[in-house]
């Protein structure tokens, strides 16, 4: 217990710091590192994730948040703990005390500073990105591999799924499937993939193609290895009720395995939505009977259909409007309007919105863009390569790395006592 | 830690509050350790009134799913045996299948202690306001009694055409026509939480001309 009371002693005093003379503030930040260095080596936090009878995971989840975000605000570089945190919010099922890490943009690894290990980073110092303390040397992050990597972005999915955020899940299920891989492909990315298609069918309605990057051979690996999901996919996309459900019965066994039977019941739940939906691109309006018709292969009551329509309405997840008539007898009409249906107003304010988030998001890419385009330029690589360039530009021949600007400009070799 | 015991007293105090939602939330998330620590062997009253007000909480900030996951973190025992936690779990089926008229049946008619009752009312006048935001956006006509039923008010007086049902829409600046007896929504706009900068838009073009190559 006492790394317990430890935890709880730092974590007290992850909050109220802002104010704090430097000197003390620098002791919090390394006892807080030091703290980070203990949860790593001990894997005590490993053990909540494991064995929920230590101690109730919630409470791993909201150390290791709080402290992340106390160390670095914008969890900019990925660290051991991003896995840890979605491992014990999964556990917990505290999806949402994940959303402030897993919201934030993920732009670097650890560096490794062997080259100029000479000058260690002073943590009170004014940092311009969190990249150039969060090191390998620092001891936030145990030592990462392709595998962590793998999972932070599965289980960063699965959060999403369960708060339904089924664009946010496509996003983080794409970066998994589309991680390059030279031969073998992983079994998590298996993984991803089966989701990858179910959540696919729950926010775009059709079966999803890999992101672009994703190599052809590793496509047609996951097409292989995940036939039950394809072909559920493709009797949703051909709106076979019937089939549909047939598929799902004949997989039962599959999908229990994968333990995916919560996402495919949501698929059966999101058929009536998504077939809707695609009437919408045939038909500018429709009665409620008609549609009832459409939509389900055995008769069913209007009254229930207006209702799952209005439902849908009004959740947003259709663009249209009711109009009902005097008469109760008569169906009402349904009219897929998108552009009609909502005021100019709305759809600017919403675009504005729109529009600043994206603009937020661009200014993290930019900053931290120009902090890897620095790191690069110092890298040991980077100044070999230039290094051929001054050899290259000596000859009359045209450097093959650099082209024919490359190190025209270089006077003397600057960074020669560096290599 | 910095923050005070969670007591009755504590719980009383915030629940009867008029902070606003998102203080209110982050307030009462801040305890759900202790009440976690609390799970074993705790006093149960005080727990089943913190989960209460905490999912009803949730709802009030419209995070529907996270209330949900809530439901999952409650120890089981006192999930199953405490009715107002019960009463959450019935509220939050009605809420998740947009069954309206069952929810003000649920929020009016089942039996919420009164520590909760301020939750329980501020509840169903959000519920209430965002319903009425969506069906004015919904609808281009819809009959009285429809909108009463979204609305949670009487649908007999509403059948009957009662003029203080009516005028509950048409101060909202709806349409009402005698003739084919139908309202006529106009569509609420809600303004996005966030401040709107008047130089966004402009802000992010300039940022898109700088990076675009």
């Amino acid at each position: 217990m006492t790394l317990l009371s430890d935890m709880i002693s730092a974590s007290a005093h992850l909050n109220n710091s802002n104010q704090l003379p430097s000197d003390e503030y620098d002791r919090r930040i390394r006892e807080l590192v030091e703290y980070f260095r203990r949860l790593q080596s001990t894997k005590a936090l490993d053990s909540l994730v494991s064995d929920k009878s230590v101690l109730d995971p919630l409470l791993g989840a909201t150390l290791v948040k709080d402290a992340m975000l106390r160390l670095d605000p914008s969890c900019a570089v990925f660290t051991s703990s991003h896995l840890l945190l979605v491992r014990l919010c999964l556990q917990a099922k505290a999806y949402s005390c994940a959303l402030p890490v897993l919201n934030k943009q993920i732009c670097h690894f650890p560096i490794s500073l062997g080259r100029s290990s000479s000058e260690p980073s002073v943590l009170c110092a004014d940092h311009g990105s969190a990249v150039s303390f969060m090191t390998e040397a620092a001891g936030v992050s145990s030592k990462l591999s392709y595998r962590e990597y793998l999972q932070y972005f599965l289980y960063g999915g699965m959060v999403y799924m369960a708060l339904k955020k089924w664009r946010n899940a496509l996003h983080f299920l794409g970066i998994v499937i589309s991680t390059p891989s030279t031969s073998s492909v992983s079994l998590i990315m298996v993984e991803a993939y089966k989701k990858w298609v179910l959540v696919g069918l729950l926010e775009k309605g059709k079966l999803c193609s890999p992101p672009s990057i994703t190599v052809p051979h590793v496509t047609k690996v996951y097409q292989s290895l995940a036939k039950p999901y394809i072909i559920l996919a493709r009797a949703f996309e051909r709106g076979d009720l019937k089939r549909l459900n047939a598929e799902i019965d004949a997989a039962k066994g599959v999908w229990c395995a994968d333990n995916n039977v919560g996402l495919v019941s949501q698929v059966v739940g999101a058929f009536f939505s998504q077939t809707v939906i695609k009437l919408g691109k045939t038909f500018a309006a429709l009665t409620v009977a008609d549609l009832s018709k459409q939509v389900f292969p055995s008769p069913v009551c209007a009254d229930i259909t207006g209702s799952a329509v209005s439902s849908l309405i009004m959740s947003h997840a259709l663009s249209a409007t009711l109009v009902q008539t005097k008469d109760h007898a008569r169906s009402s009409m349904l009219r897929f309007s998108s552009i009609n249906s909502l005021p100019r107003l709305s759809h600017e304010l919403d675009l504005q919105s729109q529009l600043e988030q994206e603009m937020r998001l661009m200014e993290t890419l930019v900053i931290n863009l120009g902090e890897t385009n620095n790191n690069l330029g110092l890298s040991d690589e980077y100044v070999d390569s230039l290094n051929k360039g001054q050899a290259w530009s000596g000859s009359s021949e045209v450097n093959p790395i650099l082209g024919e600007e490359g190190g025209l400009e270089m006077d003397e070799d600057l960074m020669g006592d560096m290599s | 830690m910095d923050l005070p015991p969670l007591t009755m007293e504590l719980l009383s105090q915030l629940v009867a509050s008029n902070a606003p939602p998102s203080q209110l939330y982050e307030a009462l998330s801040r305890y759900e350790l202790q009440a976690c620590l609390l799970s074993t062997g705790g006093d149960s009253t005080l727990l089943s009134l913190f989960y209460s007000s905490f999912f009803l909480v949730h709802l009030l900030t419209d995070q529907v799913s996270e209330g949900r996951a809530l439901t999952k973190r409650i120890p089981e025992a006192l999930l199953h045996q405490d009715p107002s936690l019960q009463n959450c779990l019935t509220l939050l089926r009605a809420v998740w299948q947009t069954q309206h008229g069952q929810v003000y049946q649920i929020l009016r008619g089942l039996p919420w202690p009164d520590v909760l009752q301020p939750l329980v009312r501020r509840y169903e006048s959000f519920y209430q306001d965002k319903t009425l935001i969506a069906v004015s956006r919904s609808y281009e006509a819809i009959r009285l009694a429809t909108a009463a039923t979204h609305l949670g008010l009487d649908e007999q007086l509403a059948e009957k055409e009662d003029p203080n049902i009516i005028s509950n829409f048409t101060k909202c600046g709806w349409t009402w026509d005698p003739e084919s007896k139908l309202l006529y929504p106009k569509p609420i706009v809600v303004s996005p939480a966030e401040p709107q900068s008047s130089d966004g838009i402009r802000k992010a073009m300039a940022m898109l001309g700088t990076h675009a190559v």
